[in-house]
């Protein structure tokens, strides 16, 4: 455009802010900032709050400020061209276990619990698990759309992160799959988003991921680590994760963690797999990654009351229309009975029991992301039904999350 | 031959005492060493740096200021965070009453929420005929 520019941004981004347009190639960037947030506000309050208000930074009044950032003649800093590299520190780390430990923690490559510390012998172990190069460059990842430039990580990279998390050697395929894709375990987003994954296939029983009573939550090894080693990469990979430059979640989720990795229960489920129903054979190997808000169990809606009769394909319909799918949609994550009441129901397909639960012809997209910030309401949204868990009772859970890309798994071996 | 058997029984004996007193020996110098030295020394290992790599950074100068806003022409260009419009209003009013040589152009990104949904025409229009822009709203 090459004309000044002066970006609005509110004062609790100022460090993020500044991150990305160093990273950008603008370290000084001229930018002027409010006390926020701005949303909900009438005209009056804006105007006494910010207008008539000063910079919280400078204490300035941040009008005649403003002006000043389009007419005061630049710097030399401002000015510089050329290059600029940063430093991330040596390629290895020596100490003892313990002061490791410490350091990592400083550094925050760590979620803030304890890692298992990546030797070059325990990441080379990793590494036979795949017949890609080590240095192979696997994906580029950034916090999220705006939150600065993406960076890269080698499919050694990854195999640091699964160490670091405790996965078995036999997991890395699956792990390499998810960092293939760049997409962020921990997004950037104010709204707090989560990330998770559905595993289909018979990788499933082979790395000994658990299907059955506690399936979405940290019950076994395959599905805590796996999720744990995603966000470690994006972490550390993608830079990700860091409050007050990386990530911005105004409540947080907890769900960051370890993401949520679920394997569908094929064997139990009257329906299709979700990867056969999104175009792959049956039996292949894939995982779909999800990104949303995250799940709860199904009791949380007025609609699931605990009785003697229990309609459930109404109880989802119902939840579905609760919900505002804007963003991210509705998804059901359904356990065998839940998903057997639902056949016997009627819907013996996912996609019958989904055109009857959205009102929506096969094919016809809900109304979603464009109405962002319009005020309107955009029930249910995107429907999917994900099938997995135990039958010892009648539970299920639903919650805001969509699929994005489905990838093969053994592409990675 | 029960003399050769005697030897090899008192010679295994031995073997299997001076183990065991070897093992008790290390095990109690051990235990020596962590009371009056203090904790047992850890031994220093070497780990890889877990972090991914970052783009080469390449610094972009700032576009050169106004002299003055009088007779010139300054953009709004609202990139579609809910609330802007309502910010923006108030502000060009301020900019209105303070600034009367200046003209005030508004622009409001329909497409979505975020400066990269703003469309490449726009900046052509303010590249073409604008003289500054305001960008807002980073929330």
């Amino acid at each position: 455009m090459k004309k000044p520019a002066v970006p609005l941004i509110l004062n609790d981004f100022e460090k993020q802010e500044k991150e990305v347009a160093s990273n950008l190639g603008m370290p000084g960037l001229r930018i002027q900032y409010f006390r926020g947030p701005v949303w909900g506000k009438t005209n009056e309050q804006l105007k006494k709050q910010i207008v008539e208000g000063n910079n919280p930074i400078t204490g300035k009044p941040a009008m005649p400020e403003l002006v000043e950032l389009l007419t005061k003649p630049l710097t030399a800093e401002e000015q510089k061209t050329g290059e600029v590299k940063q430093d991330l520190g040596p390629k290895t780390y020596t100490g003892t276990p313990d002061e490791l430990q410490k350091l990592f923690l400083k550094k925050r490559y760590t979620d803030f619990l304890p890692v298992v510390l990546p030797t070059e012998d325990k990441v080379a172990e990793m590494l036979k698990f795949t017949s890609h190069q080590p240095t192979e460059i696997l994906g580029k990842m950034n916090p999220g759309s705006e939150a600065g430039e993406a960076w890269s990580y080698t499919v050694k990279d990854a195999a640091v992160s699964a160490v670091m998390a405790g996965a078995q050697p036999e997991y890395f395929p699956v792990i390499l799959a998810l960092g293939s894709t760049g997409m962020t375990a921990v997004n950037v987003s104010d709204n707090g988003f989560m990330a998770g994954a559905v595993i289909n296939g018979k990788i499933r029983d082979e790395i000994g991921l658990n299907y059955e009573e506690g399936a979405v939550g940290p019950y076994a090894q395959a599905n805590t680590t796996i999720g744990r080693a995603w966000s470690l990469l994006s972490i550390n990979g993608g830079n990700c994760g860091k409050v007050g430059t990386t990530y911005m979640g105004t409540i947080g989720n907890p769900m960051n963690l370890i993401g949520i990795i679920i394997a569908e229960n094929e064997e139990k489920s009257p329906f299709k797999p979700l990867a056969v129903r999104r175009g792959f054979k049956d039996g292949e190997n894939v995982i779909t990654l999800f990104m949303g808000w995250g799940i709860l169990s199904a009791k949380n809606w007025a609609a699931d009351v605990w009785g003697p009769n229990m309609n459930y394909p109404e109880i989802i319909k119902e939840i579905y229309h609760a919900q505002d799918g804007t963003l991210f949609g509705t998804c059901a994550v359904l356990s065998p009975p839940i998903a057997n009441y639902v056949k016997d129901g009627g819907y013996d397909t996912v996609e019958k029991f989904t055109e009857w639960v959205t009102g929506l012809k096969p094919g016809v997209k809900p109304a979603g992301a464009e109405g962002i910030n319009s005020g309107i309401r955009n029930a249910g949204g995107v429907f999917t039904v994900i099938v997995t868990g135990g039958s010892n009772n009648n539970y299920f859970s639903m919650g805001g999350m969509v699929p994005s890309r489905s990838v093969q798994i053994d592409k990675w071996r | 031959m029960r003399l050769r058997n005697a030897v090899i029984v008192v010679l295994c004996i031995g073997l299997v005492c001076s183990v065991s007193m070897r093992s008790d020996q290390t095990y109690a110098q051990g235990k020596r060493a962590a009371s009056s030295n203090g904790p047992v020394v850890m031994p220093k290992i070497t780990v890889l740096n877990p972090m991914g790599t970052p783009p080469p950074i390449t610094l972009i100068p700032q576009a050169p200021r106004l002299n003055t806003l009088d007779g010139k022409t300054i953009y709004f260009i609202n990139t579609g965070y809910i609330g802007t419009d309502r910010l923006m209003a108030v502000m060009m009013d301020w900019f209105k009453a303070n600034y009367s040589k200046t003209n005030f152009v508004y622009k409001d990104n329909k497409s979505g929420a975020g400066l990269a949904q703003v469309s490449k025409d726009l900046w052509t229009e303010i590249s073409e005929k604008g003289d500054a822009a305001i960008v807002g709203l980073g929330h």
